[in-house]
């Protein structure tokens, strides 16, 4: 038998209602997803508008939260950077289903591998277990292991607009209208909560604009460390090529480079990623490993990682390597933020979080980054998603996690403020927050899972 | 760092015995469960938190974590090994308590000493000391719900290389107890079958007698996750009796305290959200949310001439060696760093000590005084860090 047009969409419907396909659909969809995947470079070229998403881990309610709050598939164009299995306990379906998603909509979904995609990993964290338990066997364990193999190392977002143009969407109760900058303004970045209200809205440039403001509020901004001064280089990221002149008068901002975790000693360029042989397991170490598990951090340089494998960055680290590519941001995932998403170094990168209340213990909020289009800004369309519901409404930057949260804030702004123009000026930035879907909203079995503790 | 710097995972991962555990299905209350119905559904919650500890301290001894041979022999659920994370914590939360402990037993060597462990469910603290300090004179006490202290004595029973620890002198071969026994009393090892909650009486006269407590010689109490799942003023009705009745002035007394802080930020939240779902609930956790209010509660309980705190994460930071750390790091894969942080921040011991009138010379301080307490605790500053 062979999964395509029909049996495709009704191994899709199937998965969306989190029941697993047999094992022979699996390794049908796994030889055509590998098929797919072959062809795509090291790093996969993505052309805005896109929704950039960080870990799942096998948390398949909310990765159904997250659809609902950023769009379907194919309506919208994502790009999921990895971690979509372990921990979580529906980890078979999650990753099915964008397997699935990406095999019927290669040109709308992106996937790329995260740390936990890897043979070694999965039998400590989860996945081999659960696919034991669901099949008898280790088989489709051993089919998804081979897709992850294939998966693309990065991807680089080219042609995403530079300012945001506002969603008409109403105010969430906490937000003061007054912090709202005029809608004319150039918008740099705008919070949404689950229900589409606009909880935070900040202007380039202007005194309200701090896209720090966006991140985590206790972290400290970056240090002194110098931006390299030079005017940008015109030419298409990544490449040494040169312009790859693109329309509109507003899009001066660089490419975005997104990877699970972050950057590698050993890799300077992108060109360099291209260069990597990547079809197969994740390496100790190597450049594969780093950019699968290196962090950034508060560090001047390069430091050794606590995790045992990829490194810690400093910021100059990444300003330097974003300059040289001609990048305005990097994306990536990899580790926790209670507040679904925080803005590093200036904004030179963004780690981005989509499992809410992460193994069902951590109490965050998940986040999805919207980058739009070039000069149209289609990509932003007021979603409406049918019921609200999902929690959301009501909730605050900051107050969620805990008190201390909101008096960061202000604190942050004149730091940063005062730091150098960057060679580029970032993409526009939506952010869409969620919380985890109610466990029993749809019809699915109502197991919660329980938690670990010390007792 | 050299590329032979880096960890091979593949050494790294060890050899897998089955997942994670989950799913625990005891425990769960009914909604229309009667009053009472629903306390003694509690205390049955309660009384079972003790096979979770013991679980996790096997999972712990079976990856390398702690050296504790006698863990297992506790241990009647089949044991799943943790998430790394998990084995992380339990091996601070246990070095942590041992180190108070030895610098406890290791001042003034020469004197009788007392250990007291409120709900020690299957602790296998006395056990260990008694092979790391075979000469020291230690009596040792633990206090637990009937049901509890009936399956340690029959585990007890069972393994000679527990029954033959029992006493100082020739042991006892093989250990004689009554098969319904639930109480066990040597001049070393007392195993007291009782509800802490009746030893709330304020006429210290009355209070239940618990054999063989020396009320004469410095004694550590210890609450390992088990105060906490009483109410506040329980609790401190019981540590008045202690330190009235039991062990009263001028006899030097000290409470060490293992439990969770910060039930207000989103993590803390969660934690008491989904502890409800198996009837559990943590009420001293609301009334001492911080390092600070625990210090103060310490203070304010009696133990006025030292109290400290510090969070587990603090603690992996200080308390453990460099040496150490690479070797528990190494153990196994933790990839859970950001996880783990908050878990361990959400979890603290708290130490405080009463000397007897010996204003700076006194046993406890002596013997913890050069064990780093974390500074501030104040409500919000667990956050700072990140
Ligand atoms: C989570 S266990 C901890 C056991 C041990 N201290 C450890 O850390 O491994 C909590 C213990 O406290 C005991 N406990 C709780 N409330 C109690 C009470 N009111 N009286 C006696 N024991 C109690 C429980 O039965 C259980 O054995």
């Amino acid at each position: 038998m062979s999964i395509g047009g029909s049996d495709l969409d009704k191994a899709i419907a199937q998965l969306r209602a989190c029941r697993p396909i047999p094992e022979n659909q699996v390794r049908e969809l796994c030889y055509k997803a590998r098929e797919l995947l072959i062809e795509e470079g090291n790093v996969v070229g993505v052309d805005a508008p896109v929704t950039i998403c960080g870990d799942i881990h096998g948390q398949f309610h909310d990765l159904m939260e997250l659809f609902r709050v950023g769009g379907d598939v194919p309506d919208t164009n994502y790009l999921f950077m990895g971690d979509f299995v372990d921990r979580g306990f529906y980890s078979l379906e999650s990753f099915l289903l964008l397997l699935c998603l990406k095999v019927r909509y290669p040109d709308r979904i992106t996937l790329i591998r995260g740390n936990h995609e890897s043979r070694q990993i999965t039998t400590v964290y989860g996945f081999y277990d659960e696919c034991l338990r669901k099949y008898g066997s280790a088989n489709v364990w051993r089919y998804c292991c081979e897709v992850f193999d294939y998966l693309a190392l990065g991807a680089l977002v080219t042609g995403a607009a530079t300012s945001l143009s506002p969603t008409d969407g109403p105010l969430a109760d906490t937000t003061n209208a007054d912090s709202i900058p005029d809608p004319d303004a150039d918008i740099e970045i705008e919070t949404l909560n689950a229900n589409g209200e606009i909880m935070y809205r900040y202007a380039r440039n202007s005194d309200s604009q701090s896209s720090s403001a966006a991140s985590q509020p206790n972290s400290t901004p970056a240090s002194s460390s110098p931006i390299a001064p030079t005017p940008s280089r015109v030419g298409a990221a990544g490449t040494g090529a040169t312009s790859s002149a693109n329309g509109s008068s507003r899009n001066d901002t660089g490419a975005i480079l997104c990877v699970h975790g972050g950057l590698s000693p050993l890799i300077d360029t992108i060109d360099k990623i291209r260069l990597l042989d990547r079809k197969q397991e994740v390496p100790h170490e190597g450049a594969m490993c780093d950019l699968l598990w290196s962090d950034p951090d508060e560090i001047d340089g390069w430091g050794l990682s606590p995790r045992g494998a990829g490194f810690l960055f400093g910021a100059d680290i990444v300003k330097c390597f974003n300059h040289k590519n001609d990048l305005s941001l990097i994306a990536r995932a990899h580790q926790l933020v209670m507040e679904g998403f925080k803005e590093m170094f200036d904004s030179t990168i963004v780690t981005v979080w989509s499992a809410p209340n992460y193994c069902y213990r951590c109490g965050n909020v998940a986040a999805i980054l919207e980058l739009g289009e070039d000069g149209s800004n289609a990509g932003f369309v007021r979603r409406s998603n049918g019921d609200a519901g999902g929690g959301g409404g009501g909730w605050v930057l900051g107050s969620n996690v805990g008190n201390g949260g909101g008096g960061g804030l202000n604190r942050r702004l004149s730091s940063v403020l005062g730091e150098q123009q960057r060679a580029r000026e970032g993409p526009g930035r939506r952010y869409r927050v969620f919380e985890a879907a109610p466990q029993d909203s749809r019809g699915m079995p109502a197991k919660k899972p329980v938690a670990d503790y010390f007792l | 760092m050299a590329a032979q710097e880096i960890p091979n995972l593949r050494t790294l991962l060890g050899n897998r015995r089955g997942g994670p555990s989950r799913g625990r299905e005891r425990g769960r209350g009914f909604p229309g469960a009667s009053h009472e119905g629903n306390g003694a559904l509690k205390d049955n919650a309660v009384r079972n938190t003790d096979q979770d500890a013991a679980s996790s301290r096997v999972s712990c001894v079976e990856l390398g974590y702690l050296n504790d041979s006698y863990a297992k022999l506790f241990a009647t659920q089949p044991v799943t090994r943790r998430l790394p994370l998990l084995n992380r914590g339990t091996y601070v939360r246990t070095s942590a308590i041992d180190l108070l402990v030895d610098q406890f037993l290791t001042t003034s060597p020469e004197s009788p000493k007392q250990i007291i462990s409120l709900g020690a469910g299957t602790d296998t603290r006395y056990f260990r000391l008694r092979d790391k300090y075979p000469n020291s004179q230690l009596i040792y006490h633990e206090i637990d719900f009937p049901t509890n202290t009936a399956a340690k004595l029959s585990s007890l029973q069972r393994h000679p290389q527990l029954y033959t620890k029992l006493t100082s002198n020739s042991p006892p071969n093989p250990l004689s107890v009554a098969p319904s026994a639930t109480t066990y009393h040597s001049a070393t090892y007392n195993l007291h079958a009782c509800d802490l909650r009746t030893l709330t009486t304020s006429d210290a006269a009355s209070a239940a007698p618990l054999p063989n407590v020396d009320p004469s010689i410095p004694t550590l109490l210890l609450s390992e996750m088990c105060l906490v799942y009483l109410q506040p003023s329980t609790v401190s009705a019981i540590l008045l009796t202690f330190l009235q009745k039991y062990i009263p002035p001028p006899t030097p007394v000290a409470l060490v305290l293992y439990e969770p802080i910060l039930p207000q930020d989103a993590f803390g939240r969660t934690m008491i959200s989904n502890l409800s779902t198996r009837n559990i609930s943590l009420p001293t956790l609301n009334a001492y949310p911080t390092l600070s209010t625990q210090r103060q509660r310490m203070k304010s309980e009696g133990f006025m001439d030292g109290f400290k705190a510090a969070d587990t994460d603090f603690i992996w930071r200080q308390w453990v060696s460099e040496d150490e750390k690479e070797r528990v790091a190494g153990l196994e894969m933790l990839d859970e760093l950001e996880e783990l942080e908050l878990l361990l921040k959400h979890y603290c011991i708290v130490w405080g000590w009463r000397d007897g009138g010996l204003e700076g010379d006194g046993l406890f301080t002596k013997a913890w005084q050069n064990v780093g307490e974390q500074e501030g605790g104040e409500p919000g500053d667990g956050l700072k860090a990140g």
